[in-house]
This record gives structure tokens, C-alpha cells and sequence, in this order.
């Protein structure tokens, strides 16, 4: 038998009053693999995370967590904050959502709270300085040390987090999500208002995060040319409906979401730009991969 | 004319036409009459068969001349004639300071001398800014640079600062001057500082508005009072449970809230200091009513009282020390009990701001939901938050209780809470030293100064405006990292 995969969603369905955002959308995130969520605005891809991280909860459906540690997870009975702390599921904001007052650093250790939070003996270490909450502030110190010189922003790690350049707050929000060690990491639109460069620094962050830490790890992206370049598998949403799984290779070939994206003419050749960020040649009539 | 031959002299030197100027200070000069007129220059006054019309045209006169002038004047500053304008006014606010002192002169009216220093100095200030300004715009420095720069200056050395304050504090009693209006003052600053530093905790720090911490002061005083003359419990016996029961009461207070952020949660937390207040004032069997408490029990030095004749078998704190008999004595233990009192205050809050909670609580305050995402339980924080600010409030009531032996639900009411979070807001948000100057100001000054008791409101009110126009975010607010990576002297400057 083989094991359950990372994340099983299983029918899940939310309906707020007489609107259906979400319409039995079943999928599977696989441990170590990239995993994206892509369709047209409005698609229902953010309440699928919010589902996910406990932001809402679900009218229907099943979220099963199989963490290779071999603890099991059903994130739909589960409080928000719960899901990040037991579950280990880790988040991150279409809209940056730092502590733009904290420094870069607190940020990351504020990332650390539930750690932290015992080594001090729920604070009455902590006051008396004993050597065990000093320790354990010295290794979430030298976590975040880590993760900031990977991110390469090691010399402003004191400055104030609303301070640092657009990019590097998205990088520092991914950066502080992988602070809480998680086993699956979702991201909302990272790459939104990058310029090129950043972008691609985000891939190699987003690839070394899969790589080395062994995790799962489920996007939300817009860049056709981010979705494409990393991920392992892409679950297409469309008016709160699963309308394709599979390959990279498959969905840049799949005439229901190409219409998904442009409409239901067929006739018309792909304009330039729009066939570029599918990955298709720019003269192929739709309809006949 | 000696004065139009300069006033033309200055002109061609001016980047704005004098006749501009001029009229300008006209206008407002006559806006100000129009305003005027009717509230300074007429007075009802209430005799016993009728109402009479009085006019005060002297004084009317006095305000637009006032407002003319330091129109004026402000605009010559503007204009370029900075450094002569700050030099005359500045040379006369001095003169006046001076003669306040020696008595030389004595103007026709005190009120009206000190209001026409106030203006003089005040013009003489932004003068005095003006040129700074300008000295700065050709060195090509940013303009908020400067202010923020000081902040900085004042907050590190705050550090420095501190063991001189605290050492300071310590040996205040023994001071010359120290005599029992010294003391007195002494305590109530003390007090505020103590009750400033403890919401410190839930406003600047949690970011929860706050405002009915007077409540959980008043839970600490009646609960001490309660224990003390009911089951005769001493002052450091009650004082933790004081605490405790003040604590609950954050608590009780915090579950409802859990919600409410902003507006929402100061109109609710404003409703509940309230509601303790009346509370007290209704329910008679418990609290006595409006009538209050009576006889608390004075603390004892090790079990010694300060009396001049204690009872059969007791030993006074003044003939065990072979000393006389000295009222001042029992003041000087209470001023050390809330300098005590303080200083744990100040410790620990310094201390749990750089530990986990302290993070949460202002990670909390910039974003709720990105702590929910990092698995941060925002019920327990919250809650730690509000027992803890109001532990100290509760500490702080059982002290207010002791030193005057008596309290009713009048010592209890919104001006409390609101002298409270002034204090803290006006001395800058997280700024433990920033507290202290706040609560020298705002309590110290209106008891120094309480010949002019009548203007006081007036004072405070002028200087809540000041600040909210130069220093939005407080006198000393500036946040250092709890934790660092690099050392701030090697970093450079961005």
C-alpha cells in the first residue's frame, strides 16, 4: 500500500449564502513537490487557502494532512491558529502581511513564538534569564540568521521590515512562513508586483525550500512564467470548479483551460503575449493540442 | 519714524512685500476681533436681582493686539527677517524670566504678563526653528532628520540616564529640600508613572486601546481596602492578592473584547471602567457606597506603625530607631514603597517586551492575522496582556488605598483612565523614559503651578494640541529591536 499523500482535499466546498466559491474541487499536494493553484480571477483559489489555513470553515469537504512523520491532520475541524501550530501547515498573503514596525528579524522569531514560548516556560524562565530559555533564543536566533542570509538580507536585519525593498518583503514572508517549520507551505501569489529579477530569485528560493527542506509546497500564482518554470503539478480552477489536473506539459496542452483563460472563441489565432505566458506556439489553433 | 525707516530698510531685504505682510496680519488681526467680540469682550455677570452686561474692551483689545503682532511677526520670520525677530523676542522672553524672578516691573495684570510671555516665547521658538531649517535646507539634510535624530539621542542615553534617575529617586528624601509638599508630589508622579508603565503594556505594546484601566486601579484599592478593615489582612499580605483580583478582572474584561480592535474596544473598555465605578457606588452591603472606605489601615515598617503613641505592647518605628516623632516619616516609607513598586514595574515590563510574549503582544498589534497564520494563540495573548497591565494597576489601587485611607468610588472616574493613557500617549508609545516625562509634566506641573490652578485646563489642553502637531506619535516615541544581528555603531546609516 502505498502512503496517503501530503495533502488530500477531498470534495471540498464553500458556499457563502447564495454564492458558491468553491464547488467540489478535489486535488492531491504531493510531499516534496511544488504543487500550484491557477485560474482566472475569481476562480476561488484564495478560499481554498483560507479553507486550508483555517481562515474559513468549509461547508463541505475534507482536508487531510499526512505529514511523512506519520502524524494525520483533518485541518476542516481545526482552529486557524491550530493549523500553523499542530498541523504545521504555514501561510503566506496575497498582500504582504509583515510586522512592518518589527524588525526582519523579530520577524522571524516572532515566527518562532511557540517554541520559544516553552523553552521560557510560558514566560517565568524567560524573566529570570535561566539558561535554557538562553539557548533555545540563541538557536532561533541562528534559524533566522539562516534563512536571512539565504534571502541575502543579513545587513538589514535590524532595520524595520516596512523599510526593506518590495521583493525582499515578499522573499522575508516566505522566509518567515519556512521560520515555523512547516510541513506544507502555502503561498498566495509570491511573485505579484515582482519585476523580473525578483522573480527569478523567488524560483531559486521556492526550488531550494522544495530541495533541501523536503517539504510540500502549494502556490497560488498569476506568472504563467513562475507557475510553469517550478512547479510539479498544477490543479486548474474556474468558477469554483476543478476543471484540469496534471503536468505542467498537459495543462499548457489542455483545451479547457486555455477556453478557462480566453473565452470559448476558438477560431482566433492566440495573441502574441498571451500565448508566450501559456507556453504554446502562438499560431496553434486551440482545440487541437 | 524710526520704526516705518526700518520697516522700509528691512523691506527691500524681504522675500514678500511688506504691504502683503501687513495686510495680512490685518486680517487676521480682524478676524480675531470678530471672534472676540463676543467672548471677550462681553460678560454677563450674575447679580442677585438681574443679569448684567459688563464689557471688557481693554482685554479685547489686548487679545487682537496680541494676535496682530504675533502674526506678524511670524510672517516677517517667514520672509527672512528670522534671525533678528528670534534674537528681539528671545532677549525679551529672557527679560521677562528675569523680572519674574527680581520683581522689577509689575505688570498691570499677572495673567495677561504671563500670556504675552507665553506669545513672545512661542514666536521667539519658531523663529529660532525657522532658522534651524534653513541652516539645515543649505547643509541638505532632510527636515524631519533633526527631531528624530534628538528622540534617538534621548532614548539611548535613557540607558545611560536610568541608574542617575533611579539613584536620583532613591535619594530624593534626603534632600535638602525634601519637605512634605516635595514628598507628596513625589508619590503621585511616582503613581502615574507606575500606572502609565503598567498600560504601557496593553496600549503601546499589545496596541489594545484602553480606556477604562482606572477600573482595575479601582479592584486593586477596594480589594485591599476590603482584606485590610474586614478580615485584617496587612499591606503586603493584600498586595498580591490585590493584584490577582485585578488581574481576574482584566481577564473578565478580556474575553468580551477578544473581537474588537480600535474604536470598538476603547468605547467598550471605556463602558466597563464605568461600570466598576457604579458598581461600587450601588452596591452599599459590599463597598459602602458612595460613602467609601474609611480607616484603612496605614502599612507598618516590619510591624511597626508610624503613631505617636502606639498601643500597650507595640513598638513605633520612631522609638525603635530612637528618633522623634516625625509625620514625615510615614511619608517617606510610602514614597519608598511606590518607588519600589515602580521599579519592579519598570523591570519586568522592559524585561518581557525582549521574551516571546513581549513579541507576540507586538506582532499582534501590527497584524492579527499574519500571527493567526504563524500559529500564535491570539485568545491567551491578548488575555496575558490585559491581566498583566492590570495586575499593576492593582498593585498601584492597594498603594493608593493605604496612602490615604480612604477611598470612594469618586476617586475612580474617566479623568483617571484619561490622565493615565495621556500619559503614556503624550510620552510616546513603548518609551519607558518617555512615560516619566509625561507623568513630571502632566502631574508634577499642575501641582507646582497650583497658584494658576484656574489655567491648568488650559495648559494641558495647549499642550495635547502642541504635541499632536509636532510629535504625532508621542514626546520619546522611538522602538529599538528587542534582539539584534548586527551592532548598530558598524551599521551604516541608511
Amino acid at each position: 500500500m502505498t502512503a496517503p499523500p501530503l495533502l488530500r482535499v477531498e470534495h471540498l466546498t464553500m458556499r457563502f449564502g447564495g454564492l458558491l466559491a468553491v464547488d467540489d474541487v478535489s486535488f492531491d499536494a504531493a510531499d516534496r513537490q511544488i504543487t500550484a493553484i491557477i485560474g482566472p480571477n475569481g476562480a476561488g483559489k484564495t478560499t481554498v487557502f483560507n479553507c486550508l489555513t483555517g481562515f474559513y470553515k468549509p461547508t463541505v469537504g475534507r482536508l487531510a494532512l499526512n505529514s511523512s512523520e506519520g502524524s494525520e491532520h483533518f485541518l476542516e475541524r481545526m482552529d486557524g491558529f491550530r493549523i500553523a501550530q499542530h498541523a504545521r501547515v504555514a501561510r503566506t498573503f496575497q498582500n504582504i502581511r509583515l510586522f512592518p514596525r518589527m524588525s526582519a528579524l523579530e520577524n522571524l522569531l516572532v515566527a518562532q513564538h511557540n517554541r520559544l514560548m516553552r523553552a521560557s516556560g510560558y514566560t517565568a524562565f524567560g524573566l529570570f534569564g535561566l539558561p535554557v530559555y538562553r539557548h533555545a533564543q540563541a538557536h532561533a536566533v541562528e534559524r533566522a540568521r539562516y534563512w536571512l542570509d539565504r534571502i541575502g538580507i543579513t545587513a538589514r536585519a535590524d532595520d524595520n521590515a516596512g523599510t526593506l525593498p518590495y521583493g525582499d518583503q515578499r522573499r522575508l514572508e516566505v522566509v518567515r512562513a519556512m521560520c515555523t517549520e512547516p510541513v506544507l507551505l502555502c503561498l498566495d501569489e509570491p511573485a505579484a508586483g515582482l519585476n523580473n529579477r525578483e522573480s527569478a530569485e523567488l524560483n531559486e528560493l521556492l526550488l531550494f525550500i522544495r530541495d533541501e527542506h523536503k517539504i510540500g509546497v502549494l502556490l497560488i500564482e498569476h506568472d504563467m512564467n513562475v507557475v510553469m518554470k517550478i512547479s510539479d503539478y498544477i490543479v486548474v480552477l474556474d468558477h469554483g470548479r476543478r476543471i484540469s489536473a496534471g503536468t505542467p506539459e498537459q495543462i499548457r496542452n489542455d483545451p479547457a483551460v486555455i477556453r478557462a483563460y480566453l473565452g470559448e472563441e476558438v477560431d482566433e489565432a492566440l495573441p502574441a503575449e498571451v500565448a508566450r505566458d501559456l507556453g504554446v506556439p502562438a499560431t496553434a489553433p486551440r482545440g487541437q493540442p | 519714524m524710526a520704526v516705518s525707516e526700518i520697516a522700509v530698510a528691512a523691506g527691500s531685504r524681504l522675500e514678500r512685500p511688506f504691504v502683503d505682510i501687513l495686510k495680512d496680519a490685518a486680517i487676521t488681526g480682524a478676524v480675531t476681533f470678530a471672534l472676540a467680540l463676543p467672548l471677550v469682550g462681553f460678560q454677563t455677570v450674575d447679580q442677585t436681582t438681574a443679569i448684567v452686561l459688563r464689557t471688557r474692551f481693554p482685554e479685547l483689545f489686548y487679545a487682537v493686539a496680541v494676535i496682530f503682532l504675533g502674526r506678524l511677526l511670524m510672517l516677517l520670520t517667514n520672509a527672512g527677517l528670522a534671525r533678528p525677530i528670534a534674537a528681539a523676542t528671545g532677549a525679551l522672553s529672557l527679560l521677562w524670566l528675569a523680572n519674574g524672578f527680581f520683581d522689577v516691573f509689575e505688570p498691570p495684570h499677572m495673567v495677561l504678563g504671563w500670556l504675552t510671555w507665553i506669545a513672545d516665547t512661542v514666536v521667539a521658538l519658531r523663529a529660532a526653528l525657522v532658522m534651524r531649517r534653513r541652516q539645515v535646507a543649505a547643509a541638505g539634510y532632510l527636515r524631519s532628520d533633526f527631531g528624530e535624530h534628538v528622540v534617538v539621542m534621548v532614548n539611548r542615553l535613557g540607558g545611560w540616564l536610568a541608574p542617575f534617575v533611579a539613584a536620583f529617586a532613591v535619594a530624593l528624601p534626603f534632600l535638602p529640600f525634601a519637605d512634605q509638599r516635595v514628598m507628596d508630589i513625589g508619590i503621585a508622579i511616582l503613581t502615574y508613572v507606575m500606572l502609565g508603565w503598567g498600560l504601557n503594556v496593553v496600549v503601546g505594546l499589545a496596541g489594545l486601546l484602553d480606556l477604562g484601566y482606572v477600573a482595575f486601579y479601582a479592584v486593586g484599592a477596594y480589594t485591599y481596602a476590603l482584606l485590610s478593615t474586614k478580615f485584617g489582612f496587612n499591606f503586603w499580605e493584600a498586595l498580591p492578592l490585590a493584584g490577582g483580583m485585578a488581574a481576574s478582572f482584566g481577564i473578565m474584561l478580556g474575553f468580551p473584547v477578544l473581537r474588537l480592535r480600535g474604536d470598538y474596544l476603547a468605547i467598550v473598555t471605556l463602558g466597563f471602567g464605568e461600570m466598576i465605578r457604579l458598581i461600587l457606588l450601588n452596591w452599599s452591603d459590599l463597598s459602602n457606597g458612595a460613602r467609601g472606605i474609611g480607616d484603612i489601615p496605614r502599612p507598618s515598617f516590619f510591624g511597626m506603625p508610624f503613631t505617636p503613641a502606639p498601643p500597650e505592647g507595640v513598638v513605633a518605628f520612631h522609638q525603635y530607631f530612637n528618633l522623634d516623632f516625625a509625620p514625615i516619616h510615614r511619608v517617606i516609607y510610602l514614597y519608598y514603597i511606590i518607588l519600589l513598586l515602580a521599579l519592579v514595574t519598570n523591570f519586568f515590563t522592559l524585561r518581557i517586551r525582549k521574551l516571546p510574549i513581549g513579541r507576540a503582544w507586538e506582532a499582534l498589534r501590527e497584524d492579527e492575522v499574519a500571527c493567526r497564520a504563524l500559529g500564535i494563540n491570539p485568545t491567551n495573548t491578548k488575555l496575558t496582556a490585559f491581566a498583566i497591565g492590570a495586575t499593576f494597576a492593582g498593585f498601584a489601587g492597594s498603594f493608593f488605598a493605604t496612602r490615604q485611607g480612604f477611598i470612594s468610588p469618586e476617586s475612580f472616574n474617566f479623568l483617571e483612565s484619561a490622565i493615565i493613557l495621556s500619559i503614556v500617549v503624550l510620552g510616546g508609545m513603548v518609551s519607558q523614559i518617555g512615560v516619566v516625562v509625561a507623568a513630571v509634566v502632566l502631574i508634577g506641573g499642575p501641582e507646582w503651578f497650583r497658584d494658576l490652578s484656574a489655567y491648568r485646563m488650559l495648559a494641558f489642553g495647549a499642550l495635547m494640541v502642541a504635541i499632536m502637531v509636532w510629535r504625532p506619535q508621542g514626546l520619546l516615541a522611538h522602538r529599538e529591536p528587542t534582539v539584534r544581528l548586527n551592532d548598530p555603531k558598524r551599521a551604516k546609516p541608511s
